[in-house]
């Protein structure tokens, strides 16, 4: 039984995607929703979230015009927005986030006012739909939706995906050089690596509250990246400040431009980062001075793509979902982007076969196990979401 | 005969001066009101989100509007948190680093305002539209200008090298903010002091020297106390918008152990979902440098007093 | 004349030379490298230019970002000017003639954006935008209302300086033989006010273009970002000479303006014989008499 039908399976048998780890995603967690009316969704208690609005219609033509996207930085190949642009005749322009509360925070003010919404992921969701930004997807717009992983057709925070369709696979580790730290550096407990003193000043962390504190939640031996307990957050905010007296880590989303610049000897990142980071070697320094270590308990998700209720191009918006879900398109705009598509015929055997993956990177292609295996990481209540910005205030404010 | 057409004229002119008040007024109004409505009443909204509370959803600030209704309970954690908190790092960070910087400004910045200003060349004007140029270039330009010579294969860091020096420049480092610091906000202090040093009488110390003071003592007696409002003048003037700076930070660190308040209020506002501690930190930050505002507010009035008289 | 001691000249003048080379050669060198022919910022790989103008892609004037990033900025600064020089030359001469209480409150409110931290006014209009006046959207608009705001003192120092070395003197003058106050101000006082008019011109153009502060915290995304905004979201990416092609084009326009400004200021005081040339034109433009 091959890879891509273990995971078929699992999802027809179950109704959901479900992950090897939830057992221990089990303890703690996210309580029930009704404090505070949020629509959270857990791998335990999928959520078919609330529709009051009603879906664009069927049949209706492109608009002609302009497209506006809200993305991160570098998350789409230009290239193949200029394809899309000469397709659909229309002119896309993107405003760049660099961090899903600054993007929710900004979407609520007006700030933002795009028509699609690309890379934000489920702990963000229950804000965005309870913030009534959302709308509701028309399938018959998204033939190619057929293409997405199967067990991500119905995701537990979106049941049968009336809001989202999936976009990149990643998995949280720690991109390093290899011509600077041997791998076995991280045979022990790999995350002390990053508290390691004689990696000062060639450290970096993300520039995301809940990656990086449960980072070092993982670290201290708890597996839930979603938990209540007020000890173990303060715990892993005053491991992120000692981390900070010993290896003085920078905090942003650079890790694809900064390992390969030689900036950073190690990078606590998102799996895909490293193959980005390909692009951005110096002339003449070979691809396997990357590398990645892939933990064993770690985060592995994906992210989404979905469209804002006051679009102005909902059938464009439409338009360039469906396109970035054929294969061959998911494929180009991964050249750039370098993460995994969330498509099922990207298999990690094809994207090795393709001879654009270096050995030393292997360990950073999300398989169906490694993604099940993946801890949970959902949205928070907001009393407990208060508590994590807390200790994350105490790491950044310095 | 001259003397009654004197006395006539200035009648007229009083007169003339009498009857004008509400059209000058009238001028004035469009002005005062814009800034009322866009400056005065923004920091009124500033104190509503501050003192004002918290959605429970989305931790979202929502503004009391009537102060009778103001609830401190945010604003004595915020400010129990700058005073021995968790934000008393970045709050004692950014006075050393204002401190040193502004230190760090007077002693390049005085003597060459000095020196431009005592300098009686055929090159003066040159050295002046020289020193008058940084003015003009956009401060993003002049850091950046800072991040291409620092980085890793940058000329500056490779130089350095040449003498074992084998500096991260920008990997978090307080010495190159604080030089960033210096950097970019010392034209700002240079063209004041070598406003106020061109200003002042020379032939006083002149007139020291000619009584038997030597040049130490003159600089030391003389000409220093006669510049001192300037001097201290041109001192907040920099270090007012220092106090608020964060993009130097950025620019040129972005690690969380060189922030300044600015970082966080920046953070607050635009990167999270706590408009509320944002709004109480700029309220902070203001309250702070209300002091060296009043100061500077209260000696130009007397210069303009002086100039008008 | 002045007597500086002959022991600390050398000294002195090499601080001032030293002072001068560490100021303007960084800026120098990034103006160099905007035509280096690799991507790289800080190695020379040979002289091209493709970021300025032969890439199709990337270069500054091709790139759809940049160049909308450029007409932004034109396009605020031209709007802020429109906005805030009548606005100021009105309050300048309001409130410079005004006595009493209300002068003083006046003359403290205009004086006080000036030294505020533009973080605390950004901050504060971003705050009052988006809870308050929530009409205005943010963008456009609001980054205007800010930088006018912001503007407001330059141009009310500037013009107010040179009305103060002008007097009443002419006016009165005027109304002695015949003419009502608003022809002296029409016909006498504003056009001797022209150079501070110009002065302030250059002024505010060029820190409107060089805004960074109240423009970002009042920006709305990719629409109504200006050349500073797209350096600084620039520079912390994998960024290509072209970000210094596009930074030293920000220095060169405003240089531009500034030598327009000054030769303007220069011929209209040879015209009308006043005395000082560049020199008097300078001082109009950085306000080194107020």
């Amino acid at each position: 039984m091959g890879r891509r039908d273990f995971l078929r399976n699992l999802a027809i048998t179950s109704g959901a995607i479900t992950f090897g780890g939830s057992l221990l995603a089990a303890c703690g967690g996210s309580s029930s929703t009704e404090s505070s009316g949020l629509s959270i969704g857990t791998p335990q208690n999928p959520v078919k979230l609330p529709v009051t609005t009603d879906a664009i219609a069927d049949g209706l033509p492109n608009e002609s015009g302009t497209l506006e996207i809200l993305n991160w930085a570098d998350y789409q190949n230009p290239e193949s927005i200029a394809i899309f642009e000469e397709k659909f005749g229309c002119k896309v322009v993107t405003s760049i986030y660099d961090t899903e509360e600054a993007a929710i925070a900004k979407l609520r003010n007006g700030t933002f006012k795009p028509d699609l919404i690309l890379g934000m992921t489920d702990t963000g969701l229950a804000k965005l739909i309870a913030a009534d930004l959302l709308q509701p997807l028309n399938k018959s717009y998204i033939p190619n939706f057929g293409n997405v992983i199967s067990g991500l057709r119905s995701p537990y925070y979106d049941l049968d995906s009336q809001y989202t369709v999936p976009y990149f696979v990643y998995g949280n580790g720690i991109g390093y050089r290899t011509d600077r730290i041997d791998k076995n550096a991280f045979a022990g407990n790999g995350y002390d690596t990053l508290w390691d003193s004689q990696f000062k000043g060639k450290v970096g962390v993300l520039d995301s509250y809940r990656d990086t504190l449960a980072m070092a939640m993982f670290r201290a031996g708890n597996f839930d990246a979603n938990t209540a307990d007020a000890a173990i957050i303060q715990k892993a905010g005053d491991d992120l400040v000692a981390m900070r007296e010993a290896t003085n880590p920078k905090v942003d989303i650079l890790a694809y431009t900064e390992i390969p610049a030689g900036n950073r000897d190690i990078n606590f990142t998102w799996s895909g980062d490293l193959f980005t980071a390909l692009q951005y070697l110096p002339e003449g320094v070979a691809p396997d001075v990357l590398g990645f270590w892939y933990p064993e308990k770690t985060v592995a998700k994906n992210d989404f793509m979905c469209i804002t209720k006051s679009a102005k191009s909902p059938v464009l918006a439409h338009q360039l979902i469906n396109f970035l879900s054929d294969t061959d398109n998911a494929l180009l705009n991964r050249e750039y982007v370098g993460y995994q598509p969330a498509l099922e015929s990207i298999t990690v055997d094809l994207l090795i076969s393709s001879g654009t993956i270096p050995e030393s990177l292997i360990d950073a292609l999300v398989t169906p196990e490694k993604y099940e295996a993946g801890l949970a990481q959902v949205s928070l209540e907001p009393a407990v979401d208060a508590l994590w910005l807390e200790q994350w205030t105490r790491f950044t404010a310095g | 005969m001259a003397r009654t057409m004197d006395t006539l004229h200035r009648g007229l002119t009083q007169t003339k001066l009498k009857n004008s008040p509400r059209l000058w007024a009238g001028f004035a109004i469009p002005g005062t009101v814009w800034l009322i409505v866009l400056f005065a009443i923004p920091f009124y909204a500033v104190a509503c989100i501050a003192f004002g509370t918290i959605d429970p959803i989305f931790r979202d600030a929502v503004p009391q509007w009537n102060p009778l209704s103001w609830d401190f309970v945010q604003a004595r954690q915020i400010f129990s948190s700058l005073a021995t908190g968790p934000l008393q790092g970045v709050a004692i960070r950014t006075v050393v680093y204002v401190v040193c910087a502004m230190s760090l400004s007077f002693v390049i910045g005085f003597p060459i305002a000095y020196f431009l200003a005592r300098h009686a060349g055929k090159r003066k004007l040159l050295l002046l539209v020289l020193i008058i140029v940084p003015f003009w270039v956009n401060y993003l330009m002049r850091m950046l200008a800072w991040v291409n010579l620092l980085s890793v294969d940058g000329l500056f860091t490779r130089f350095m090298r040449i003498f074992g020096v084998n500096y991260n420049w920008l990997d978090g480092s307080p010495i190159t903010v604080i030089l960033g610091l210096v950097y970019g906000y010392i034209p700002f202090l240079i063209l004041p002091l070598y406003a106020t040093l061109e200003r002042l009488d020379w032939r006083l110390v002149d007139a020291a020297r000619d009584l038997g003071a030597n040049s130490r003592q003159a600089f030391r007696l003389v000409t220093l106390p006669m510049s001192k409002a300037g001097l201290v003048a041109a001192g907040i003037l920099i270090a007012l918008p220092m106090f608020g700076d964060y993009y130097t930070n950025d620019l040129l660190s972005r690690s969380p152990s060189t922030e300044m308040i600015g970082n966080q209020i920046d953070f607050f506002l635009n990167a999270s979902s706590q408009p509320q501690n944002g709004a109480l930190l700029v309220l902070a930050l203001s309250l702070f440098l209300l002091l060296f505002m009043s100061f500077y507010l209260r000696s130009t009035r007397q210069q303009t007093r002086q100039v008008t008289r | 004349m002045a007597l500086t001691n002959q022991k600390y000249n050398s000294p002195l003048r090499f601080l001032i030379w030293g002072y001068i080379i560490w100021s303007l050669v960084p800026v120098l060198i990034a103006v160099i490298y905007s035509f280096n022919d690799g991507r790289s910022r800080t190695v020379w790989q040979g002289f091209s230019l493709r970021w300025w103008i032969t890439d199709p892609y990337a270069s500054i004037f091709r790139n759809d970002e940049t160049r909308n990033a450029i007409s932004n900025s034109l396009v605020l600064a031209f709007a802020t000017i429109l906005v805030v020089t009548p606005l100021g030359i009105a309050l300048a001469i309001g409130s410079q003639r005004i006595r009493g209480r209300s002068a003083n409150f006046v003359q403290g409110l205009t004086s006080t954006p000036l030294i505020t931290p533009e973080i605390v006014v950004g901050a504060a209009l971003l705050l009052t935008f988006t809870r308050l006046f929530t009409a205005v959207p943010l963008g456009f608009v609001a980054q205007l209302l800010g930088n006018v705001t912001f503007s407001l003192a330059s141009v009310v120092v500037i013009v107010r300086a040179r009305l103060v070395s002008i007097g009443a003197s002419f006016e009165e003058a005027a109304r002695d033989l015949g003419a009502t106050r608003w022809q002296a101000l029409r016909f006498v006082l504003l056009p001797m006010l022209w150079p501070s008019v110009m002065a302030s011109l250059v002024v505010v153009f060029a820190t409107v273009i060089d805004d960074f502060v109240i423009t970002s915290f009042l920006s709305a995304g990719v629409s109504s970002e200006t050349v500073p905004l797209r350096i600084y979201s620039s520079v912390r990416g994998g960024a290509t000479p072209a970000l210094n092609a596009l930074a030293t084009l920000l220095v060169l326009t405003s240089f531009a303006v500034l030598t327009i400004g000054l030769f303007g200021l220069s011929t209209w005081r040879k015209r009308h014989g006043e005395r000082g040339g560049l020199r008097a034109a300078l001082a109009d433009v950085t306000q080194l008499n107020s």
